[in-house]
C-alpha cells in the first residue's frame, strides 16, 4: 500500500470557509423538523405494511351481490348446465384449468369436500373449465376424476362475470343466489377447514327462498 | 481437491464484508486519537474491498462463461444455448447478481473518490470513508446472508433455465450498469454532505468538491433511464418507451430531485445561500435511490421489472434504508441551527428566485410520481378497494408540471442574479415570448387542438428562442470584437463560456426530447387488423402488403416471420419482417417488432398473434419524430460531457 | 425443357426457405383490410381498462387470453348498443376499481388528482411570501460591501482590459 504519509489532520476549529451563522446556535424545534420526521415515520410504516401484502391480488367486489347466472356445455358430453336450475341450493363454483399446477393441489380436497356434502340434497358443486382446450380438460378429468359436473367457459364470459383473474378460484353461493364467499388459490389447510366446518354447513342450514 | 474459483469469490465477498467494518471503525479511531495512520488504514481497507469485489465479479463471470451450473444463480439465469454476450450480462439479470454489481460499482467509486480527494480534503476524507464503508457493509451483509449469488446446487443442474428472453438485448445489457452508476454516483456527494455535517465544516467546500461527481452521476442516471426506454421501444413491441411502471418511476424520482439539486447547488456556489436546502436535496436524492432499490426487490409493488422477492429480504432492505435516512436527515435537523445562510436577495424577480421555483416544480413533480406509485398501496393499507394508477393519470397530472418546468428552463439562464430590471427582462424575454405566441398561433392555425401539444409548442418555442438568442448575441459580439467570421466567433464564445453553454446545449436537448415525446405519443397512428397473406392495409400515406408468412430459426429460438412490403403510392419504401418468437428453453413467446425509419419518424409493425390457418393479427404504427426522443437524449449527454471536460481556468 | 428445369429449381429454392411455407400466392381474393369504426371504439374503451393478468398493461396492449376475451366482450356489447360508460360500468361491477387504468375522481381519490396542483399552489404562495420577505429585509438593510476581488479574478480582469485596449 502507499507509503506516502497522510497530511496531518487540521486543528478542530471551524475553517474560515464557513459563513458566520447569525444568531443563536442552540437547537430550536421548527415546523419543518416535525413535518420531516413525521413523513419519514409514515413512509417506513407504509413500506412495512406493504411487505406483507400481495400487490397482484385483486380483492373481490362480488361478496353479497347476486351470483351471475350462466349456462354452458359440460365437458364430458356437451349437455347444457344452467345455474338458474339450482336456485334454492347452496352452490360451490370452482374455476380450474388443466394447465394449472395449483388446481392439482386442491383437487383431492375438492373430491373429499364433495363426498362430505353430497348426501345433502341442497348442496351442488360445479367446476368451470377456464381458458382450456376440450381435449386437455377431458384428459385431466379422466386422470384425476370428477363426480360433479364440469362446465366449459367458451368465451370467457362466465369467468369475467365472476371477476376471475386466475385459477383456482372458488365461489360459494347461498340459497338465495347471493355470493357469500370467495377463495383465491387452492383450497388447502385452514381454508379447507373453514369451508367444510363453518361456511358450507351454515349456509346449508339456513332456510331456502320463501317463494317457489 | 480441485481449486474452486467460485468459492474464492465467495470468500472474497466475506472478507470484503469484514473489511467494511474496518473501514467504518478505523477512521473513527483516527479522528478520536488524532492519528493519521488509522485514516490510512481506512483507505487501505476500501481499496482492498474494491480489489476483493473485482475478484468476486471475476469468479462469477468465469462461472457463467464456463457454464458452471453447480452455481444456483448461474443455473437460474443462463443455459448452455445462451449466446456468450448475454451470458456475461446474465450476471446482473437476477437479484443476487445485480446486487453484487451494485456494491462493486459502489466500491469502485468509493476508492476513486478516496484516492482522488486524499490530498485536497484531509478534513472530510475520514468521514467519507466511514459513510461509504457503512453503505458497503449494508449491501455486503444483504448479499452474504440473504441474497448469495455463490450458493451451490448439489447435485449440479444439468442445464440452466433461460435468461428472460426480453433481457437478451444489447440495450438491456448496458441499462442496469448505467443506472447503478447513476445511483452510486450520487452516493459520493451524499457522503461528502454527510462528512460536512458530521465534521462541522459547514461551508460550500463539499459542493465544490462534488460538483463533477454530481454531473457525472446525473449523466449516468439520465443515460440509464433513456436506455431503458430505448430497450422498451425496440424490444417489448408495444411501440412506446415509458409506461409509468412502478420500477420506472423508482428510477425517475431520484433523477427529478437530482436535477433539482444540480441546479440549486449552482446558487449556493454563487451566492452561498440555501445551505440546508442543498443538503436536504442531496440526502433526498440518494434516499430515493435506496428507496428505488427497496421497491424493486421487496415485492411491495407489481411490476414487469421486479426481481423475485421475499418479505425477509424486503424487511432487511427497509431497515437499512430507514437507518440511512434517519441518520442522514436526523443529523441535518440537529445541525440546522448552524447552517443559517446570509440571504441577500434583492428582488423576487431574479435568478435565485427562478431557481427556487425550479426546485418547487421538481419537488412537486417528484411528489406526483411518488404519490401515484404508492397510492394503490396506501389505499390498500387503509382497507379500501384496490385502485390502479396508470399512464392516463400521469399524462393528465405530470405533463402540465413538466411543461411548467420547461418554461422555467427558458427563464432561468437569462434572467439576472439578485434583481432583474425591466430592461433586462425586456431584452431577454420579449422576443422569445413573441416567438412562443407565434408558435402557439401557428399550431392553432394548423388545426392542433390537444392542450398538451399546444402548450408544449408554445413553451418550446419560447425556450428555444432564449437559447438561440443567447448563443447568437455572444457569437456576434465575439465575432465583431475579434474581427472574425461568425463561426469562429461561435467557437470563441463557446470556449469563453463553456460551462454556461454546455448547460444550454443540455437544455436544448431537453427541448428536442419534449418535441419527440409529444409528437410520438399524441400524433401516433395505429391500426390493428387481422390479415392473411396477400391482404393490404392502408396506414396513413403508406400501404402495407402482407407478402409471406414463414418459419425462421435463431440461436435459441424459432419464430413465425411475416414479410411485409411498405409502399407509398408507387414508390417502394421498405420490406419489414416482424416476428412472433418462441424461445427454446423457457418456451416464452416474444413479439419482435419490425421498424423502419423515415426521416426522423418510424413505421413500427408487429404481429401479436399468428394462427394456424395463416391469419395474423398485425399491428402497425407510425411514430412521428420518435427519433427526436433519442436524439434529444444524446444532445443532453453531449452538453453534459462538454460541461465535465472543461479546461480548468482560474476562478471557475 | 429449360422452363421445367427453371421451375423445378425455383421450387427447390423457395421450398428450402421455410419449413412451413404458408405461401399462398397473391390471389384474386386478396383484400384491402381496414379498421372499422367499431374497432376504433373497442380500442378507445380497451385502453382505459387494466389487464388483471399482465397487470402493468391495459387490455388493448396485453396479449393475454383474458385481455382478448375482454376485448371480445366489449365488441359484442358495443354491437348490442351499449355505451362506453355502460361497458366500463360492467367491468367495474365485476372487478372493482382495480380494472380502471386511472382512479375515479371521487372521494379520497381527490388526493391524487388535485394534490399535486394544490401542493404547487401552496408551495408557490409560501415561496413568494418568503421571497418578498427576504427581498424586503434586504432593501431595508444596505447590501454588504462586495467581497474583495480574488487574485485570479483580478488578474483576469486586468488581462481582458489590456486586450481590449489594444
Amino acid at each position: 500500500m502507499s507509503a506516502a504519509p497522510t497530511p496531518p489532520l487540521p486543528p478542530p476549529t471551524p475553517s474560515p470557509m464557513d459563513a458566520p451563522s447569525g444568531g443563536e446556535d442552540r437547537f430550536k424545534l421548527r415546523g419543518w423538523h416535525v413535518a420531516l420526521v413525521a413523513s419519514l415515520i409514515g413512509l417506513f410504516l407504509l413500506f412495512y405494511q406493504g411487505l406483507w401484502g400481495d400487490p397482484s391480488a385483486i380483492p373481490t367486489v362480488l361478496i353479497g351481490t347476486p351470483a351471475p347466472t350462466f349456462s354452458g356445455p359440460t365437458v364430458v358430453d356437451g349437455s347444457t348446465f344452467d345455474l338458474s336450475q339450482y336456485r334454492g341450493k347452496v352452490v360451490m363454483v370452482n374455476f380450474w384449468a388443466s394447465w394449472c399446477q395449483e388446481c392439482r393441489l386442491e383437487h383431492e380436497n375438492l373430491l373429499a369436500l364433495y363426498n362430505q356434502f353430497r348426501t345433502n340434497p341442497d348442496f351442488v358443486m360445479v367446476g368451470i373449465n377456464y381458458q382450456d382446450k376440450l381435449e386437455d380438460a377431458r384428459q385431466y378429468l379422466s386422470v384425476y376424476g370428477s363426480p360433479f359436473q364440469q362446465v366449459r367457459d367458451l368465451k370467457g364470459t362466465i369467468s369475467i362475470d365472476y371477476g376471475v383473474y386466475g385459477v383456482p378460484e372458488t365461489f360459494i353461493i347461498d340459497k338465495q343466489g347471493v355470493i357469500r364467499h370467495k377463495e383465491v388459490g387452492p383450497i388447502v389447510g385452514p381454508d379447507y377447514n373453514l369451508l367444510t366446518e363453518r361456511i358450507i354447513p351454515t349456509l346449508l342450514q339456513s332456510p331456502g327462498p320463501s317463494a317457489s | 481437491m480441485t481449486f474452486d474459483l467460485v468459492e474464492l469469490g465467495h470468500v472474497a465477498v466475506i472478507l470484503a464484508l469484514m473489511l467494511s467494518l474496518v473501514g467504518v471503525a478505523a477512521p473513527i479511531l483516527g479522528l478520536r486519537t488524532r492519528n493519521g495512520a488509522w485514516i490510512v488504514m481506512g483507505r487501505q481497507a476500501v481499496t482492498l474491498i474494491f480489489l476483493l469485489l473485482a475478484i468476486a465479479m471475476g469468479t462469477m463471470i468465469d462461472a457463467f462463461l464456463t457454464r458452471d451450473f453447480s452455481v444456483k444463480y448461474v443455473a437460474a439465469t443462463s443455459n448452455s444455448k445462451l449466446p456468450l454476450f448475454y451470458t456475461v450480462a446474465a450476471l446482473w439479470g437476477g437479484h443476487e447478481g445485480s446486487l453484487l454489481l451494485w456494491v462493486f460499482i459502489l466500491s469502485a467509486f468509493c476508492t476513486t473518490a478516496v484516492w482522488l480527494h486524499w490530498r485536497t480534503q484531509p478534513a472530510t476524507i475520514p468521514y467519507l470513508i466511514i459513510v461509504e464503508s457503512a453503505l458497503m457493509f449494508g449491501f455486503l451483509a444483504l448479499i452474504i446472508f440473504l441474497s448469495n449469488p455463490f450458493e451451490r446446487l448439489i447435485p449440479a443442474a444439468a442445464d440452466g433455465k433461460d435468461l428472460n428472453p426480453l433481457l437478451q438485448d444489447p440495450a438491456m445489457v448496458m441499462h442496469p450498469p448505467m443506472l447503478y452508476m447513476g445511483y452510486v454516483g450520487f452516493s459520493i456527494p451524499f457522503s461528502f454532505a454527510m462528512a460536512s455535517l458530521f465534521s462541522g465544516r459547514l461551508g460550500e467546500e463539499w459542493l465544490k468538491v462534488t460538483q463533477r461527481w454530481t454531473i457525472f452521476a446525473w449523466l449516468c442516471l439520465t443515460t440509464g433511464i433513456l436506455m431503458g426506454g430505448y430497450w422498451a421501444y425496440y424490444e417489448l413491441g408495444w411501440g412506446g418507451y415509458w409506461g409509468w411502471d412502478p420500477v420506472e418511476n423508482a428510477s425517475f424520482m431520484p433523477w427529478l430531485v437530482g436535477t433539482a439539486f444540480l441546479h440549486s447547488a449552482m446558487v449556493q456556489e454563487k451566492r452561498k445561500m440555501f445551505k440546508v436546502w442543498n443538503l436536504f436535496l442531496i440526502i433526498m436524492t440518494f434516499s430515493l435511490s435506496l428507496i428505488g432499490t427497496f421497491l424493486v426487490r421487496s415485492g411491495v409493488l407489481t411490476s414487469v421489472h421486479s426481481f423475485a422477492t421475499d418479505p425477509g429480504r424486503g424487511l432487511y432492505i427497509l431497515l437499512f434504508l430507514a437507518t440511512v435516512m434517519t441518520v442522514a436527515f436526523g443529523t441535518l435537523i440537529v445541525r440546522s441551527p448552524k447552517l443559517r445562510s446570509l440571504i441577500q436577495l434583492d428582488s423576487i424577480v431574479s435568478r435565485e428566485s427562478v431557481f427556487l421555483f425550479n426546485n418547487l416544480f421538481f419537488l412537486v413533480a417528484m411528489f406526483t410520481v411518488f404519490l401515484g406509485t404508492l397510492y394503490p398501496l396506501i389505499v390498500e393499507t387503509m382497507g379500501r378497494n384496490k385502485v390502479t394508477v396508470g399512464p392516463p393519470y400521469y399524462n393528465a397530472v405530470f405533463m402540465p408540471i413538466a411543461l411548467g418546468l420547461v418554461f422555467l428552463m427558458g427563464v432561468g439562464p437569462s434572467i439576472a442574479w439578485r434583481k432583474a430590471s425591466m430592461e433586462n427582462l425586456r431584452k431577454n424575454f420579449l422576443l422569445p415570448a413573441v416567438v412562443g405566441l407565434a408558435a402557439l398561433t401557428a399550431a392553432l392555425a394548423a388545426g392542433i387542438r390537444s392542450p398538451l401539444a399546444l402548450g408544449g409548442l408554445a413553451v418550446v418555442g419560447f425556450v428555444a428562442s432564449t437559447i438561440v438568442f443567447d448563443f447568437g448575441k455572444l457569437t456576434a459580439f465575439w465575432a465583431a470584437r475579434q474581427h472574425v467570421t461568425l463561426v469562429a466567433g461561435f467557437f470563441t464564445a463557446f470556449i469563453k463560456n463553456q460551462r454556461r453553454w454546455a448547460g444550454l446545449v443540455t437544455h436544448f436537448g431537453v427541448l428536442i426530447l419534449i418535441i419527440g415525446i409529444i409528437s410520438s405519443t399524441i400524433y401516433q397512428t395505429e391500426k390493428v387488423v387481422s390479415m392473411r397473406v396477400g391482404d393490404r392495409l392502408q396506414l396513413g400515406p403508406y400501404t402495407i402488403t402482407f407478402k409471406q408468412l414463414h418459419a425462421v430459426t435463431g440461436a435459441n429460438w424459432t419464430a413465425q416471420e411475416g414479410v411485409m412490403d411498405v409502399t407509398r403510392g408507387d414508390q417502394f419504401i421498405a420490406e419489414m419482417r416482424p416476428q412472433k418468437r418462441i424461445y427454446d428453453v423457457s418456451m416464452t413467446p416474444t413479439t419482435e417488432a419490425a421498424i423502419h425509419t423515415i426521416h426522423t419518424g418510424q413505421i413500427f409493425v408487429t404481429m401479436p398473434e399468428v394462427s394456424q390457418d395463416g391469419t395474423a393479427m398485425v399491428r402497425a404504427l407510425i411514430n412521428p419524430l420518435v427519433l427526436w426522443v433519442w436524439g434529444g437524449g444524446a444532445i443532453m449527454g453531449i452538453g453534459v460531457i462538454l460541461n465535465l471536460f472543461r479546461p480548468k481556468r482560474d476562478g471557475t | 425443357m429449360t422452363r421445367t428445369a427453371f421451375m423445378v429449381v425455383a421450387l427447390l429454392l423457395t421450398g428450402s426457405w421455410g419449413a412451413l411455407p404458408v405461401f399462398a400466392p397473391v390471389e384474386a381474393r386478396a383484400a384491402q383490410v381496414e379498421e372499422t369504426a367499431l374497432d376504433d371504439q373497442v380500442r378507445e374503451i380497451a385502453k382505459t381498462l387494466r389487464c388483471a393478468i399482465c397487470q402493468t398493461e391495459n387490455i388493448w396492449e396485453s396479449q393475454s387470453v383474458l385481455a382478448a376475451q375482454m376485448r371480445a366482450i366489449i365488441r359484442e356489447r358495443l354491437k348490442a348498443g351499449e355505451t362506453p360508460d355502460q361497458i366500463k360500468a360492467y367491468f367495474l361491477s365485476r372487478y372493482g376499481d382495480y380494472i380502471l387504468m386511472k382512479p375515479r375522481v371521487r372521494g379520497w381519490n381527490w388526493v391524487i388528482w388535485a394534490g399535486p396542483f394544490v401542493l404547487l399552489l401552496i408551495g408557490g404562495i409560501m415561496l413568494t411570501r418568503t421571497l418578498s420577505r427576504w427581498s424586503a429585509s434586504a432593501a431595508s438593510t444596505p447590501a454588504d460591501p462586495l467581497p474583495p476581488l480574488s487574485e485570479p479574478s483580478r488578474k483576469r480582469i486586468d488581462n481582458e482590459l489590456r486586450a481590449y485596449d489594444q
